[in-house]
């Protein structure tokens, strides 16, 4: 089982890498805008995107803790184990801000979508 | 400390109170010996809870994707339907009792149905159980300094308020007089219930189901559903502060169609019409 987690999280890592490397723009895949939890917070803590466009929001818990990861918002509030990524397919949204937190760390991670 | 407190009392007020009011019932109409039906059903929920909260660090891919996520509205619209049932129960049959006849009637009737209310005590624990147990456990496993302890003592405490909220509630409802305590339960019971409706409709706007809609208004700068009395009333009776036109209107209509479905038949309360037949029935178990 750890075994299967490492190659996971091994995994995650590989597919994040190029993204961080890539620098400004987090997004990854076609679609794709990845987000990393790390150390209670939320790496980049505002995201933005296009308005009317759906897109994938890859979140990866690089914590020792879960964490869940909720917005109003959006409508979505999903348990993210550690080291475990999670996506979440957003549809188009309208222009606007949308807020997420981690809810298990409320006070430090805090983020939000801005579609413009 | 304080945001670990918060945490867990959210997470564990809706399901203390759904267990005091359904043992509140139970009591109130004489039928203690369902106690331990609804008991199971909230041991199931914690043990369902412990293993959704263990399949969350297992399950990979789609599954873990889609499956809590489904799992989460599927059994908030659940809820919904057997909350919706137990205050059409309160009012049709127990409201009416007065007599010791009409009591044991009703104690029957509920006796044979006393899985739904195991059934309540299961949803309604393992509704927000899984999120509660993974919460705790990650303050335990980040408990490695004072204030990790803390936090610990925080989210303990927070489960333990709920609970004596909950025990509040069964109390409180002894004292005070039966009609008054169905008109209340039943009333607190729909406005719960249209605010986890509320919430399964938003559920399926943000898992694509029906499409996103704007917020109809937003009142966060006031009192923000994120603040402590914004996410209490958020639970009691489905506060939100930004919600969509889908969710506010899922509010409403099931606020109507269930008050007409529930206070709707008044009058002659169908427990008067089938007593002889159920007091010989109950009589010859007895």
């Amino acid at each position: 089982m750890r075994r299967l987690a490492m190659a996971l999280a091994l995994g995650v890592a590989a597919m994040a890498a190029p993204a961080r490397i890539a620098g400004a723009q987090p997004a990854s895949g076609p679609g794709e805008v990845l987000l990393t939890i790390e150390k209670n917070r939320f790496d980049p803590e505002e995201i933005r995107v296009k308005a009317g466009a759906p897109f994938v929001l890859v979140v990866t818990n690089k914590d020792g803790a879960p964490e869940e990861f909720e917005s109003h918002d959006l409508k979505i509030e999903r348990v993210i184990a550690p080291g475990k990524t999670a996506r979440f397919r957003i549809p188009a949204l309208k222009a606007g801000s949308y807020s997420f937190v981690g809810e298990y760390h409320e006070k430090t991670a805090k983020g939000r979508i801005i579609a413009e | 400390m304080g945001a670990a407190f918060v945490v867990t009392l959210r997470e564990a007020f809706e399901a203390a109170l759904l267990l005091g009011i359904v043992y509140g019932c139970l009591d109130r109409i004489g039928a203690r010996d369902a106690f331990r039906w609804v008991t199971l059903g909230g041991a199931l929920g914690l043990a369902a809870s412990l293993a959704m909260g263990a399949a969350v660090g297992l399950l990979s891919g789609p599954l873990q994707d889609l499956g809590p996520d489904v799992v989460a509205a599927a059994i908030m619209f659940l809820a919904v339907v057997l909350l919706t049932w137990h205050a059409w129960w309160m009012q049709q049959h127990a409201r009416a009792i007065r007599t010791d006849v009409e009591q044991r009637i009703a104690r029957a009737q509920f006796t044979r149905r006393f899985w739904i209310a195991g059934l309540i005590a299961f949803v309604g624990v393992f509704r927000e159980g899984a999120e509660t147990v993974l919460f705790l456990w990650g303050i335990f496993s980040e408990a490695t300094t004072a204030a990790g302890w803390g936090a610990v003592g925080g989210g303990v405490a927070g489960i333990a308020v709920a609970a004596a909220l909950g025990w509040a509630v069964f109390r409180g409802g002894r004292r005070v007089s039966l009609s008054k305590f169905f008109t209340a339960t039943t009333a607190l019971i729909l406005l719960l219930s249209a605010g986890l409706f509320s919430s399964g409709v938003g559920r399926l706007e943000g898992l694509g189901v029906l499409p996103m809609s704007a917020p109809v208004w937003d009142t966060s700068s006031i009192l923000s559903d994120r603040s402590v009395v914004g996410s209490f009333l958020g639970g009691l009776v489905g506060y939100r502060s930004r919600p969509s036109a889908f969710e506010a209107g899922a509010y409403l209509a099931y606020l109507v169609v269930a008050a007409l479905l529930v206070f709707g038949r008044r009058g002659r309360p169908t427990v008067a019409v089938e007593a002889p037949s159920l007091a010989r029935r109950t009589s010859s178990i007895r």
